[in-house]
């Protein structure tokens, strides 16, 4: 009988592609997928985008994968495609995209948390802490503490009527508004902070954020 | 019924107790019977400013554990005929003697009989302060033009905003030097109530007759002619209800050349 074929490899200009059968047991994937890794004849170093498919691959699966491919030292993954997500994961994602408002003034001492979004409408005064999950945007003044992206989301910014905070937090990342970097915004107006790939936190002016940050718009379509 | 207003900061030493009893004499120079309780319980002040010290026989404690009551602790001020009363701060003790529950029935039972209860709120955000905004229906937070109180009174609205039953504080900032504000060596009156984004009260110019007259135990505002009296006494009058404009600050000679020195610094 011949076997019907679990992986599937194309050649794009982008590297290669590798499609994983998504019927097929766990344990018979890897093993043909070691077979195809050691019988293939390469030379250099190979991008290797792997697509999924409907099959739901958690952390340790997705290790178990990547070391197979990996065993070959002319293969590297540089994306993985997946049609699913965990229920968990969807979740997180749900409440991320969810909008929470605060309206008044975060005073010295008070935290405002949202999960997802948060829109202040009011200052948020020295001293005082905004935390959300997703982005934060204040119609205000932010003199006091901001962190977006609590759990983890690089790619959410604050953006503020007038951005003097003392502290910004995105993701893990903390920046203490030092002169240095206060410099860079000496009119602190209209302003949004994001992470830059570096790792660095950077202030610009809220017109880039649309440049910055297009997934963050879910307005779609023109008039 | 009357009104329970307690007087509060956060910050220490801003004037909490100096303001207490300089509204509490002023409403009562304007007829009203005042009734000022001491909250500060350990640290007591109020009954040295007024000049009652001598007099005090029962305290707060005495009365909210019943050894005495109210009317028995209340200390007259002569001055003022039947106006003007204290009820004075325990010395010997300390705040958790007293719990928001037994100052909620005690300040009622004072409203029956008083236009004004005046609550002289101890610093901080303990249970004192807690004790202080228990049973009042209006706070006023008192700051001084410095950052660090200005930080403070913005925790303490904060607290107090959370507080369903009592209406949105309004502010006192207190020891005014004009020449400072107007150099621009302390925030200004505008700085600060944008900062707070709370209604201003009234303004206290900050003068050295203040510390004599309370070292007097006689409150300045007894004097009609000291510029912080004057203060004192229009924000009496705008607690009455009536629409005072708010005194411009006199212009010392060291203000006006601060001025100018500051505009060739810049
Ligand atoms: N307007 C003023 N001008 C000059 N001195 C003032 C003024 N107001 C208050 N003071 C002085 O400041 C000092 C502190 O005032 P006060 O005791 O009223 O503050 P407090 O807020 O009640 O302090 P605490 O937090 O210790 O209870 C006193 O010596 C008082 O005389
Ligand atoms: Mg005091």
């Amino acid at each position: 009988m011949t076997k019907s074929q679990l992986i599937t490899i194309k050649g794009t200009k982008d590297g290669l592609v590798l499609r994983l059968d998504d019927h097929c047991s766990f344990t018979e994937l890897l093993s043909e997928l070691k077979e195809k890794v050691q019988s293939s004849v390469l030379e250099g170093v190979s991008e290797v985008q792997l697509h999924l498919g409907h099959r739901y691959c958690d952390e340790k699966d997705m290790n178990k994968i990547q070391s197979v491919i990996h065993t070959s030292p002319h293969l590297r993954v540089s994306k993985v495609h997946s049609d699913v997500i965990s229920l968990k994961e969807c979740e997180r994602k749900l409440i991320e995209k969810q909008s929470e408002t605060y309206i008044g003034i975060v005073r010295s001492g008070q935290v405002v948390k949202a999960d997802g979004d948060l829109v202040v409408i009011g200052d948020v005064n020295q001293s005082a802490q905004v935390i959300a999950g997703g982005s934060i945007y204040v119609l205000g003044r932010v003199k006091g503490i901001a962190h977006a992206g609590a759990q983890g989301n690089k790619d959410a910014v604050i953006a503020a009527s007038w951005l003097e905070a003392t502290h910004l937090k995105i993701a893990d990342k903390i920046e203490i508004m030092t002169d240095e970097l206060t410099i860079l915004s000496e009119q602190p107006e209209m302003e949004c902070a994001y992470l830059q790939k570096n790792g660095q936190i950077a202030i610009d002016r809220l017109q880039e954020l649309r440049y910055l940050r297009p997934d963050l718009a879910t307005f779609k379509g023109g008039i | 019924m009357g009104e329970a207003i307690v007087i509060t900061s956060g910050k220490g030493g801003v004037g909490k107790t100096t303001t207490s009893a300089n509204l509490g004499t002023a409403l009562a120079l304007q007829g009203k019977k005042v009734c000022l309780i001491d909250t500060d319980i350990g640290l007591r002040n109020l009954d040295v400013i007024l000049g009652l010290e001598n007099r005090i026989i029962y305290d707060l404690v005495d009365v909210v554990e019943e050894r005495c009551k109210v009317h028995q602790a209340l200390v007259k001020d002569k001055r003022f005929e039947d106006r003007l009363f204290l009820l004075p701060a325990a010395q010997t003790t300390d705040k958790s003697a007293v719990n928001p529950e037994q100052m909620k029935k005690l300040i009622l039972e004072l409203k029956q009989d008083y236009d004004y209860v005046l609550i002289d709120c101890p610093a901080g955000i303990e249970q004192g302060f807690k004790n202080a905004i228990s049973g009042a229906d209006r706070a006023i937070v008192v700051t001084t033009p410095e950052i660090s109180a200005v930080r403070d009174a913005d925790r303490i609205i904060g607290l107090l905003e959370a507080e369903e039953e009592l209406e949105p504080p309004k502010l006192i900032i207190n020891r005014i030097r004009s020449g400072m504000m107007e150099s621009g060596e302390t925030l200004d009156v505008n700085e600060i109530t944008t900062h707070l984004s709370i209604d201003l009260l009234g303004i206290v110019m900050d003068d050295q007759n203040v510390i004599s007259a309370s070292n007097k135990g006689e409150p300045v505002v007894m004097d009609p002619t000291n510029p912080a009296a004057i203060g004192y006494r229009n924000i009496a009058r705008r607690i009455l209800g009536e629409s005072v404009p708010l005194m411009t600050m006199e212009k010392s000679k060291a203000g006006f050349f601060g001025k100018i020195k500051n505009m060739f610094s810049k």
